[in-house]
């Protein structure tokens, strides 16, 4: 799946790019999604493939031309706009998430040879990710486990998420809806 | 609670609905074995199996079926259980094979569902006379049959023929799925499972414009889609057509072309909807003003079409979705969603048209999200004991003594009985054919013998 191996865990671009993803995180779950769009490049591609269970040797486990998520600025800013709304209801009362992000892996976007070190290149970096949902108070909580592979850009003063693909483990997704970002 | 279907029946024909319908074992159980055994159901579209050996497997509930194109061509709907000892025989949602193999005995189905392989037949069987291997196929569904490349099934060997069930909502089934003689594409489908009724769903597509000024409010606040607004829903025509009924938007002045323009529909799309739909077609949009918006073909196969922003510019571009509910349990629905397009579209419309059904409706959809919740809440509320001593009033548009508040349409274009503004109609017409199914006994099919003695 990566190519090359990862950064070292010392290397100051993986720990800026794992303290991206935790501060992203954190904005996430405090519902300061002004805050997130803060954190993603103006030509963002935010991406949620649908999987599907295939034979092993189909070649494929994801739908060709349909997804969950293929969003670009305009449609995420207008999935904010409208969670700031007085009436995104599937959102008021709103759920209690918790994003887990683990098993980070940072790898150099510019190919063989590209140095480590905060600042110039690109990023690739790989999470897992768990999402806890808690809506209402005696509903079953919603768990989505998904891996992610991020693209993180260089900005004057850190990181911006240039594109992210969400490859969620679940055929049927058991949450109500996406009303809220991985 | 013990059911008691003649009540629930006088209920629902006065247009009043015990709300434990809505999450009640009983009932699911009665819609089990009396409805879904009986009805025309849809699985899967054509263009999702486009070559010899695609396949896709869909269920009816709990039965699993290989939707599957053969080597020749021909569309077969199978029951996914091995002859021999009962194993799934395609675990696998989707691909291309030209046989099947169960894992257990490796028995073996060409992808038109012939037995071709049994291994050992000879020294296990003593041969055809043991085990007659030739003539054996999976079990077909007892009843298959398409329409604008949509594959339906049913359980009743003796169904009547797709096109006679369809009977006047073909002609509203076209506007979705036949744009050009090339018929539609779908993409998807999405899936993802709702705590909720699944009849919910049905009914809000059925008619329920009602809904939409208060739920959908936030889409409006953010200008995605023009249209919802309580002043423009209203003017809609709410239309009832054989198993089928549906919701429009009544569009600003123009002609045909002016009118296809105004939803987003490009200029290269408009001769090809024009020679593909009858005159009468042509006037529903042309002469009397109405563009189809959602639909529900009893019993739970849904339609929208809507016509959002999908950029800064205000781009306003069409999309279609066909949706299913797939019930799971009386508390559980699985929602299969899929993106469907015109196939001979241009390819940056159908980007466009991608788009905007992304942003509205499916699993991330910014309409959806809010309809899912009102369902799960009503799923809820239906559950405990208090939910059998209310009746919901679903007698919209209805006087006390059960006259219409206003007559039906003169001079819709459509066949089926149409009325403009908000009312109770549709959805009384669905729940009318869903009571019928319930109080009809059910049939008690013969179980077939595999190889029996003789």
């Amino acid at each position: 799946m990566s190519a090359g191996r990862p950064l070292p865990y010392g290397d100051p671009a993986h720990q800026a790019a794992h303290q991206f993803l935790v501060e992203e995180a954190a904005l996430l779950d405090a519902a300061d999604y002004a805050g997130w769009l803060g954190l993603l490049c103006e030509d963002i591609r935010y991406l949620m493939p649908v999987r599907v269970t295939t034979a092993r040797g189909a070649g494929f486990d994801s739908l060709a031309g349909m997804a969950h998520f293929d969003e670009n600025m305009y449609a995420l800013r207008k999935r904010v706009e409208r969670l700031a709304t007085d009436h995104a209801w599937t959102e008021d009362p709103p759920s209690r998430t918790r994003h887990f992000v683990s098993n980070v892996r940072t790898f150099p976007a510019g190919g063989a040879g590209a140095a480590g070190g905060v600042g110039g290149a690109e990023l690739r970096v790989e999470s897992s990710l768990l999402l806890f949902r808690s809506r209402g108070d005696t509903r079953e909580a919603d768990l989505v486990s998904a891996g992610r592979t991020d693209t993180l850009r260089p900005a004057g003063d850190g990181y911006r998420l240039a594109r992210r693909e969400i490859v969620v483990d679940e055929s049927v997704l058991r949450t109500q809806n996406l009303a809220i970002f991985l | 609670m013990v059911l008691d279907l003649a009540a629930v029946a006088s209920r629902v024909r006065q247009g009043m609905i015990p709300a434990h319908v809505y999450n009640d074992p009983e009932i699911f159980a009665l819609e089990r074995d009396r409805l879904f055994a009986r009805s025309w159901v849809f699985l899967a579209h054509e263009s999702e199996i486009a070559s010899p050996g695609d396949y896709v497997v869909r269920r009816l509930l709990a039965d699993s079926f290989i939707v599957a194109r053969d080597e020749a061509g021909v569309v077969r709907v199978m029951f996914n259980m091995c002859l021999h000892r009962g194993m799934q025989v395609c675990r696998a949602e989707m691909g291309n094979a030209s046989h099947f193999r169960c894992p257990y005995h490796a028995w073996t189905y060409r992808n038109d569902g012939r037995l071709a392989g049994v291994p050992f037949h000879e020294e296990a069987y003593g041969g055809e006379d043991g085990f007659a291997r030739s003539g054996q196929s999976l079990l077909p569904a007892p009843s298959m049959d398409i329409y604008n490349g949509l594959i339906f099934i049913s359980l009743d060997p003796g169904a009547p023929p797709l096109r006679d069930y369809l009977g006047d909502f073909a002609f509203y089934l076209d506007f979705y799925t036949r744009q050009s003689a090339a018929g539609v594409e779908l993409r998807g489908p999405q899936r993802w499972r709702v705590r909720a009724n699944w009849k919910i769903g049905a009914e809000n597509f059925a008619g329920d414009s009602y809904h939409t000024p208060h739920t959908h409010a936030s889409v409006v606040d953010i200008g995605l889609f023009r249209e919802p607004k309580a002043s423009k829903r209203k003017e809609g025509a709410l239309y009832m057509a054989g198993p089928g009924a549906g919701t429009t938007y009544k569009l600003p002045p123009g002609d045909l072309a002016g009118r296809l323009r105004y939803v987003g529909y490009p200029d290269e799309m408009i001769p090809a909807m024009v020679s593909s739909w009858s005159d009468a077609q042509h006037a529903l949009v042309a002469d009397d003003g109405f563009m189809v918006s959602a639909a529900t073909l009893f019993p739970n196969l849904s339609f929208v079409h809507n016509w959002p922003q999908i950029d800064e510019r205000g781009t306003v571009a069409p999309f279609i979705s066909v949706r299913q509910w797939q019930p799971v349990s009386e508390r559980e629905t699985e929602v299969l969603s899929w993106f469907a397009v015109d196939a001979a579209a241009p390819e940056r419309f159908k980007r466009g048209s991608y788009q905007a059904y992304l942003m509205c409706f499916g699993s991330s959809g910014m309409f959806e999200q809010d309809d899912v919740e009102n369902w799960v809440s009503i799923t809820d509320m239906a559950g405990g004991s208090m939910a059998h001593r209310l009746n919901l009033n679903s007698r919209m548009g209805l006087t006390s003594a059960g006259t219409p508040i206003k007559p039906p349409m003169a001079g819709f274009s459509g066949p089926g009985s149409a009325r403009q503004g908000f009312g109770e109609f549709n959805q009384r017409h669905w729940l009318g054919q869903w009571i019928a199914h319930l109080e009809t006994e059910p049939a008690r099919p013969a179980a077939v013998d595999l190889g029996r003695a003789r």
